[in-house]
């Protein structure tokens, strides 16, 4: 029977629970950022990261099988960029530069994913369902989340699992579970702690240029002003003003990667506090404004 | 709570209001038709800060068209978002089904259509309410269904692979309505519907809205083109200022606005001598003769001047060739219901 035959009808089924609408929320967010061809540009800039190292760590331990020493000849040369040791070290440098990836990315989709709900009155049709502002919340995190688990943490995890499996044993996975933990931590706190900043900041400041330049200021010029006034002021505390290098200092922490010699176990148990509070700050600024769409435009 | 309990809870709400005049602007609670209020506005006051956007409004809305008038800036958005759950009130409750309009519950009743006209641009049609079927509860499987049954209500079954980007407005607003209703609510509230749209495209979805309407749908329909509502709306809100100037069917209205003279145009064969047997009636406020057999006639209490005047055409043998009230439609009786506000 064609379609239009059909007609309206009234529909008497069992609706699933509310929980369930994060789900569309999410996807629809990861649908809207991977049409972009700015994301594909991106992710092949993370890719490349990516395929560096896992092309590294297979040529690598098939060299050591031909010449055993060949990792002291060329670790020196490539162990700043690749993964050669496996040391939990060259796993969070790896999710360092994935993050940068990332960062660059969601200064551009923040204003596609939250800011477009702002502007253009996508929040109408989101508050209207049978959800309320908690499930919309937590589906936008969820998508950002999601995007920064996928160009950081799971890259770092197929990387961990290729070591692993290309060394002499699998004692490396057994041995280094600490190193997986980390891994999952460190993109955990760099998902929640990015996804709560661009959503209070996109919420606040939909529009794509006001929203980039702000996001900047807070990754590029936030950091210069902390290095100058540590300069000044001779107080390495004042490198804590750069968020960035706060989620760096938590991964190190979770990778178990801290320099103590460079005070950073002091800076870290600073940085434990201060994300938590920025991101509490954040997420309470982001509940405002999704309650704040009562006020008419 | 069932209706049936909050009628009983509520006497004054639904028994006592038949005898207020629907055109006072106060708090007054105003049924609108027999069957059992689906919606109830209970006292409900909105601020913004110092602005009050919606002021001590108590109304009931049943299953069939309601028309919402007014000026830009009278309160009908809020009243609107206040309906879909939108705004919580900041005095007084809106009960949707018996529950509160901001719950879960409420909105599984209601479908919104809001006045907006840019949203998902890159997404198709189809993909936009399926998202919003998905959004609802519905599976994977029930929202394809059910977005194909709503896509065909509204007439979008061919064109819903397009991008949104692509709509013309009568087509967006097709969509839009169609993500209203992919949940079968009971009661659709539609913002400002016909804006922008060409004349084929409103006839198009005035008879989707009463086609829903003869459905047994509550429709709140909102709008600032008065001369749609005339055919459109069974009961009209008029709206100015945060407040409900009057309710009811357009002919409820205009008779109870005593102070503005019913306007008649009345084509006789003997105008001459109709004109000077009315002339002396108290009923007529005055007449005007234009052309050769025009009367324009101002009339108080119609209910009493047309039984009178059927009489007088039957007894003298007066030959009717056009008996026409001129300002019984929404434009006209909403001019005069914000002349009747402003004094007040």
């Amino acid at each position: 029977m064609a379609i239009e035959l059909l007609g309206y009808r009234s529909w008497r089924g069992k609706l699933r629970a509310h929980g369930w609408a994060c789900w569309p929320i999410v996807r629809t967010g990861l649908w809207i950022v991977l049409r972009r061809k700015i994301f594909w540009v991106l992710l092949a800039l993370g890719l490349i990261n990516f395929l560096l190292n896992f092309a590294g760590i297979y040529i690598i331990s098939f060299l050591t099988t031909q010449n055993p020493n060949i990792k002291k000849m060329i670790g020196g040369f490539l162990e700043e960029l690749l993964i050669t040791s496996g040391k939990s070290e060259e796993y969070l440098d790896f999710m360092f530069r994935q993050g940068t990836v990332t960062m660059l990315l969601l200064a551009f989709a923040g204003s596609q994913l939250i800011g477009g709900d702002y502007q253009q009155g996508g929040l109408a049709f989101y508050l209207s369902r049978r959800i309320d502002r908690r499930h919309y919340v937590i589906g936008k995190l969820l998508t950002i989340v999601s995007l920064v688990l996928l160009i950081t943490t799971l890259p770092a995890l197929a990387l961990f699992f290729e070591y692993g499996l290309l060394s002499d044993s699998l004692d490396y996975l057994r041995d280094n579970m600490r190193i997986l933990v980390g891994i999952v931590s460190y993109g955990l706190i760099m998902g929640v702690g990015l996804s709560l900043l661009l959503a209070a900041i996109a919420a606040w400041v939909p529009r794509a240029v006001p929203l980039v330049m702000t996001w900047a200021c807070v990754f590029i010029l936030l950091p210069v002003v902390g290095e100058n006034l540590r300069h000044i002021h001779g107080n390495r505390m004042w490198r804590l003003l750069s968020f960035w290098r706060d989620l760096r200092l938590l991964g190190k922490w979770c990778l178990d990667a801290l320099v103590l010699e460079r005070d950073e176990d002091r800076l870290a148990y600073w940085a434990a506090w201060i994300v938590p509070a920025i991101c509490t700050l954040c997420l309470i600024a982001f509940i405002r404004r999704v309650r704040a769409v009562e006020v008419v435009r | 709570m069932t209706m049936e309990k909050m009628s009983v809870m509520n006497p004054n709400l639904l028994g006592t209001q038949s005898s207020q005049a629907p055109a006072e602007p106060s708090a007054t609670t105003v049924p609108l038709a027999d069957h059992a209020p689906l919606v109830i506005f209970q006292e409900v006051s909105k601020w913004y800060g110092p602005v009050i956007g919606v002021n001590e409004v108590s109304i009931e809305l049943r299953p069939g068209i309601t028309g919402l008038l007014g000026a830009n800036g009278a309160g009908k958005t809020t009243l609107i978002k206040l309906l879909a759950g939108q705004l919580r009130p900041s005095l007084g409750d809106v009960l949707v089904c018996g529950v509160r309009a901001w719950s879960a519950a409420a909105k599984s009743h209601v479908g919104f259509c809001p006045d907006v006209d840019v949203f998902y641009e890159e997404m198709s049609g189809r993909a936009f309410v399926q998202t919003m079927a998905r959004l609802h509860g519905f599976d994977r499987r029930a929202a394809s269904e059910r977005t194909e049954e709503v896509l065909a209500e509204v007439g979008m079954s061919d064109r819903a692979d397009r991008r949104l980007r692509g709509y013309s407005k009568g087509m967006r607003q097709r969509i839009k309505l169609a993500q209203a209703l992919v949940h079968d609510p009971d009661i659709i509230v539609v913002d400002e519907p016909l804006n922008g749209i060409d004349p084929v495209g409103r006839r198009e979805l005035m008879d989707l809205f009463q086609s829903l309407g003869r459905r047994g749908k509550t429709l709140l329909v909102s709008s600032h083109i008065l001369d749609e509502m005339d055919t459109l709306a069974e009961r009209v809100l008029f709206m100015g200022r945060g407040r409900i100037l009057a309710a009811g069917t357009l002919k409820e209205i205009r008779d109870m606005l005593d102070n503005h003279p019913l306007q008649l145009r009345i084509s006789a064969d003997r105008s001459r001598e109709l004109a000077s047997r009315l002339v002396h009636w108290e009923l007529v406020r005055g007449i005007e003769l234009r052309g050769r057999d025009d009367l324009w006639v101002q009339v108080h209490r119609p209910s009493e001047f047309f039984p009178r005047f059927a009489d007088l055409v039957l007894n003298e043998g007066f030959e009717i060739g056009r008996l026409q009230t001129t300002d019984v439609t929404a434009g006209a009786i909403f001019d005069y219901v914000m002349k009747e506000a402003a004094h007040f």
